[in-house]
């Protein structure tokens, strides 16, 4: 990585907690993180609303190259969501 | 930021450098100097330059500065108007030279032995592998009993108090059952080493739980390993106990050559244990041979469970998936309980309970997750890897809950494990546990049994658990504690509290994690000093690959003879700053040395088939 070292403080609010995860906003709509909990050290139950802070760098691009495991990966599991919304979709229309 | 008296006097013989700008006419005191384990960051970004400096230890005397100065200015004599000279140094520096994260078996131990009338001082500038014999009648005898301990104990156990008898406290058998094919038929049955498989079992483990929509039943066999699979959550021996045994003891007749592996999606199709993201084809997401993972050539009974949509990621929905799939396996074991002996191989695989009275008393303590949802864990189920009977540990609270070794092997953990895939302990890790075993068949060592501890999610939880932890351990009065934990996040928190609160009751303490690249401890203390790293993967992250960063036996091995050294005395060397993957490939050569086997290690994801893109891209 070319800018790895450059460490940014970025702040965000808890806009959806679960057992096993809660959903981050960054500040700004700068996007959106969800992680398992296990990944954030806390000292107090989650809820909506409390904010969380961390340093993270700029994403950096590694190359050009695409790496195929990944795309049939996904290509399959959106094909079988896909799937699984059609039919849900004939089920409703029955 | 400045140090304490203690810190100086740890750091003693470390560049002595200032903190924070100081006047002129300034009497040094700890407080006025920088903490000597931020400095090879400091020297690399270029900020500081040790050359030169005074030592710490020589300038805490009453020296004083002649010249006002900035922070982080070195100590130099033009600067102060006295200090001391170095005094011979008490510990042999080849410590500080050699690169290693952990101490050799056989440590060269140089020792400074104090003796009464006349002097022998010792200095050893830099050196490896120094033996030192003294003639016993030496300094008038007195040198013998000083001298004794250390040498010793480099043999570990050479000079151990009088030899006592071993105690076989209970014994576990396993009676094996070959199984060389998996089909569906009207009934579950096992005919002739054939398992079938009841047709429509799928509609009775749907039905007995409610979350669960549908469930379907794949067998991959060997030569069908390139198949798309949902996240593997877990793979688990098929097990039962034979008669009225319980877990831990008896028999236990278990299946080989199949295994159940637990997968599934909610309604929606996404991933149960969304995060831990290792679907995709088999044969190349699986590091195949692993404690924790099936070996090549063994038969997959995998189930694909959907549960209502949403449900992926509240604690009721995989643990849903987890009975549901025990709907199946637990048919098989009332099968498996019906099998005649006859059909069993005739030899029993056997495990003893062995305590050795006399020798190294250690424990084995095993941090598992409790974070929720899928950081969770069934304990002892009444079956091996079963459901029935079993609590979930972050229901009990996380609390320590001991274990003998052999409930262990014989699956008093059904584990709902979830991130990440490649250093989570899946079920079929705890039945082939290799630092229980390991430690189990040490002839030296006296393993006194296993603690579960589970890591809970708030802080404050962490700290209550582990301070039961070390009240545990105290009670229980061992020589010597291994911890290890799985995966990483932040039970590294409750990890390294836990080392501390079994190291500050003078407990030596070993602790193994994957850290590497990417699992860095995010904290650490005083009593992490013997540390083993889980990580096998060649960048040192986490790489998707099921099971790849899991304790093996040669993570085992490391560890037992790291304790050894650290209870016989020896001390355990510095790491680098940086994961390097030689020290564990010394430390290796070195045991192999000292005790004359060979250790196999275990390949990497290297061994795995994968696209060309990605070979480009990682080697």
């Amino acid at each position: 990585m070319k800018y790895g070292d450059k460490i940014i403080r970025v702040e965000g609010v808890i806009v959806e907690v679960h057992d096993g995860a809660i959903g981050i906003d960054l500040k700004g709509r700068l996007g959106y993180l969800e992680v398992p909990v296990r990944m954030v050290i806390s000292d107090y139950p989650f809820e909506v609303g409390q904010t969380v802070a961390w340093n993270m760098s700029f994403i950096e691009q590694e190359g050009p190259e695409v790496d195929e495991k990944y795309v049939s990966r996904l290509n399959i599991y959106t094909q079988k969501r896909r799937d699984i919304a059609a039919k849900k979709k004939d089920k409703e229309e029955d | 930021m400045s140090i304490t008296a203690e810190t100086a006097k740890q750091h003693a013989n470390d560049p002595a450098v200032l903190c924070c700008r100081a006047e002129e006419g300034t009497v040094l005191a700890p407080s006025n100097f920088e903490d000597p384990a931020i400095f090879p960051d400091l020297i690399d970004s270029g900020l500081l330059n040790t050359d030169g400096a005074l030592k710490l230890g020589q300038v805490l005397n009453g020296s004083k500065l002649t010249k006002t100065v900035d922070s982080l200015t070195p100590i130099t004599p033009d600067i102060i108007d006295k200090y001391d000279e170095l005094e011979g140094e008490e510990e042999a520096p080849a410590e500080e030279a050699a690169p290693a994260e952990e101490a050799p078996v056989a440590a060269p131990a140089a020792t400074l032995a104090p003796v009464v009338g006349g002097t022998i001082k010792l200095h050893i500038g830099e050196g490896k592998n120094i033996d030192i014999e003294l003639p016993a009648g030496l300094g008038g005898g007195a040198v013998a009993a000083p001298a004794a301990a250390p040498v010793a104990a480099g043999a570990a156990e050479a000079a151990a108090p009088a030899e006592q008898e071993e105690k076989v406290v209970r014994t576990l058998s396993r009676r094996h059952l070959r199984i060389d094919k998996v089909e569906r038929g009207p009934e579950t049955k096992i005919e002739n080493h054939v398992l079938y498989i009841e047709e429509g079992i799928e509609e009775k483990a749907v039905e007995s739980e409610k979350l669960v929509q549908s469930l379907k039943i794949d067998v991959i066999t060997p030569d069908n390993y390139h198949t798309y699979s949902e996240t593997i959550m877990d793979i688990q021996p098929i097990a039962t106990k034979e008669g009225e045994a319980e877990l831990g003891e008896g028999v236990t007749r278990v299946l080989d050559g199949v295994l159940m592996v637990v997968s599934g999606t909610d309604a929606n199709g996404v991933q149960i244990g969304e995060f831990g993201s290792s679907e995709g084809y088999i044969d190349e997401n699986m590091m195949w041979g692993r404690p924790g993972a099936a070996d090549k050539g063994e038969t997959l009974i995998k189930t694909e469970v959907v549960i209502d949509a949403g449900k992926n990621m509240e604690r009721p929905g995989p643990i849903a998936a987890h009975k549901a799939t025990d709907v199946i396996t637990d048919a098989i074991r009332k099968a498996l309980k019906k099998v005649d002996e006859s059909e069993f191989e005739a030899d029993l695989e056997e495990f003893k309970q062995v305590r050795r009275p006399g020798k190294k008393k250690v424990v084995v303590i095993k941090e598992i997750m409790g974070q929720g949802a899928m950081h969770d864990n069934f304990l002892f189920p009444v079956e091996p890897v079963g459901t029935l009977g079993a609590k979930p540990n972050v229901d009990m609270g996380n609390v320590p809950i001991a274990a003998s070794p052999l409930e262990v092997l014989d699956g008093c953990i059904h584990a709902l494990t979830c991130i990440g895939p490649a250093s989570k302990e899946m079920s079929r890790h705890y039945w082939r546990e290799p630092l229980v075993l390991e430690a189990l068949h040490d002839p030296e060592l006296d393993l006194c049994g296993v603690i579960f501890v589970g890591s809970p999610q708030a802080n404050s939880e962490k700290f209550y658990v582990s301070r039961r932890l070390g009240q545990m351990v105290e009670l229980l009065d061992v020589d010597g504690a291994f911890v290890t934990t799985e995966g990483f996040g932040n039970n590294h928190v409750d990890f390294v509290t836990h080392i501390e609160n079994i190291g500050k009751r003078g407990i030596p303490v070993v602790g193994f994690s994957f850290c590497a690249a990417q699992g860095a401890l995010v904290v650490g203390n005083k009593y992490c000093n013997a540390m083993i790293d889980n990580n096998k993967s060649m960048s040192g992250i986490e790489n998707e690959v099921l099971e790849c960063n899991t304790l093996c036996p040669e993570d085992a091995v490391r560890g037992v003879a790291m304790l050894k050294a650290e209870m016989a005395g020896e001390e355990v060397k510095a790491p680098e700053r940086k994961y390097n993957v030689n020290v564990k490939t010394n430390n290796l050569e070195l045991i192999e040395k000292a005790t004359g086997k060979k250790i196999e290690t275990v390949e990497n994801e290297q061994s795995l088939p994968m696209s060309e893109k990605r070979r480009e891209k990682y080697d």
